[in-house]
């Protein structure tokens, strides 16, 4: 029997924890969770999960963005996926930067409120694209960003 | 030169979208100091800080790096890859970008550009933010309190916003990238701009006189200052490691035991330190403690001036912070001129009693000049 991927969701919302892990659960995955960025971080380091569920505002309104780049600077997490699931562009109408790769090192925005079934489906995507680019990249050192 | 403002309330926002820049460094609490380090979030950036523990050099010059491997088969390898790390650092103070600019004259403008230091430079975007100076900061004296170049963007308090200074063209990219959150500053906001540049000024409470301090150091090359200040220094070498212009370093192979292959190693070096001056046979040029901290205030104070037109000091306090035995700078100048004792480092005593008359055989005009830069 193999292992089950796991997901790690950092947010504050124990109600999203709740209904988003109980779908991540019963379509296969094994989830964690912490409720802000720093305990997040100290999660994700210890366990390595499969895939990072990471919302924005936190304790503070740009505290998810703060915790992608510390997970990006932890060598072991640098490839590790991550899904950014914010309200922050309805909540904060003024910042109007676009979701990009060009400066949020996420692979992909959601949101929120979030379909669950784009979430399932994204979600097994980004873990199975994950592992053949990941080993190759700790070959030739990328940094990946 | 173009000049934005954006408002304090959305400084989070606008720092979220710089690690499109390079890893973000700012000042953050450690202990009882700041330090420049990676928030974990934004309220961990202390933008009303005195001065950070080390000064951003580390970046620039780290404490110790290898620049190239050697392999009696693979040959030589340089490792100038690890110095290509983007990063931006945020919350610089002006006279530490002046510290910058000032090796920038050593590493980066000489006659043999230090590559090293040059990526690090060149991938290093530097967003600066004005200080409230405390009794320790003397920048004003050093005329390192503002600057006009050397960095990417800075950032000026005036109230509920800041003033966004453009510095060079990734300062711009950083603008454009954050448009939304940036406006056109007011007449309202200039004239606010100059009344709290006045009051920055005005807040300097110490002061040094630079005007012919090298001339009088030429002419107390002998005082009975330095053997005091031999006494009291315990060459721990503090200062040179917490100042943002200091940049001697040592350099030695690391071998792998019964092997060939190794790597070159460069680690700070400080001119405090016994060794510093250590030649091959034993000799030493500066054997006692007092030659040692001599040689460090001739060299910032004299020999840099003669060499790059101006001193590598920038009066941010730190030695004097960092120094265990209070051997404070701007006490020594006063001592130098006859302006303080030379017991009482921190006071400004207008006994001259314990200053040398210079030697008549000496006279103004040293046989052996004072110690240049190295």
């Amino acid at each position: 029997m193999t292992k089950p991927k796991s997901v790690l969701i950092i947010d504050d919302d124990s109600d999203f924890v709740r209904a988003v892990g109980d779908l991540l659960t019963s379509a296969g995955y094994a989830v964690d969770s912490a409720c802000n960025g720093r305990d997040g971080l100290s999660l994700a380091k210890t366990t390595q999960p499969d895939l990072i569920l990471l919302d924005v505002m936190m304790t503070e309104r740009t505290e998810g963005f703060f915790t992608l780049q510390q997970i990006r600077s932890v060598p072991a997490l640098r490839h590790t996926p991550v899904i950014v699931a914010s309200s922050i562009y309805t909540d904060q109408p003024s910042f109007k930067v676009n979701p990009d790769a060009d400066w949020l090192p996420a692979d992909l925005f959601l949101p929120k409120p979030i379909d669950p079934a784009r979430l399932i489906q994204e979600s097994a995507r980004l873990i199975a694209a994950s592992v053949a680019p990941e080993s190759e990249a700790s070959h030739v050192g990328s940094n990946g960003r | 030169m173009k000049i934005l403002k954006i408002p304090k309330r959305d400084l989070d926002l606008f720092v979220s979208i710089l690690p499109a820049f390079g890893e973000l460094y700012a000042p953050v609490r450690r202990g009882s100091g700041y330090a420049f380090d990676r928030p974990v979030i934004w309220s961990d950036v202390e933008l009303k800080y005195p001065r950070t523990i080390l000064p951003p050099r580390k970046f620039f010059l780290p404490p110790k790096e290898a620049t190239f491997t050697f392999d009696p088969h693979a040959g030589f390898r340089d490792l100038l890859a690890e110095a290509t790390t983007r990063r931006v650092l945020f919350g610089v103070h002006a006279y530490d970008i002046y510290g910058l600019n000032i090796l920038d004259r050593v590493f980066a403008q000489g006659k043999f550009p230090d590559p090293y230091y040059l990526a690090r430079r060149q991938h290093t975007a530097i967003i600066g933010v004005d200080c409230e100076p405390d009794d320790g900061h003397f920048a004003r004296s050093m005329n390192a309190d503002f600057v006009d170049s050397g960095f990417d963007l800075f950032l000026s308090d005036i109230g509920d916003d800041y003033l966004a200074l453009v510095g060079t063209s990734r300062g711009d990219d950083m603008v454009v990238m954050s448009s939304c959150l940036l406006g056109q500053p007011t007449e309202a906001d200039f004239a606010e701009y100059k009344r709290r540049s006045s009051e920055r000024r005005a807040a300097y409470r110490t002061h040094v006189e630079l005007g012919d301090l090298p001339e009088i150091l030429e002419m107390e090359y002998h005082s009975l200052v330095w053997e005091e200040l031999g006494k009291r220094c315990l060459s721990c070498g503090s200062c040179s490691m917490v100042c943002p212009t200091c940049y001697c370093f040592d350099v030695n192979d690391e071998v792998g035991l019964g092997s060939r292959a190794g790597q070159r190693i460069r680690t700070w070096d400080s001119c405090l330190f016994k060794s510093h001056a250590l030649v091959a046979g034993g000799e030493n040029f500066r054997h006692s403690r007092a030659s040692r901290i001599k040689f460090r205030f001739y060299h910032k104070q004299r020999g840099f001036v003669a060499e790059y037109g101006r001193p590598s000091c920038v009066g941010c306090g730190r030695c004097a912070a960092a120094c265990p035995a209070g051997i404070d700078i701007t006490s020594v100048i006063r001592m130098i001129r006859g302006q303080a004792d030379a017991h009482g480092d921190r006071t400004a005593s207008a006994d001259t009693a314990s200053r040398q008359p210079i030697p008549a055989a000496h006279g103004a005009h040293h046989a052996h000049p004072p110690d240049g830069a190295r």
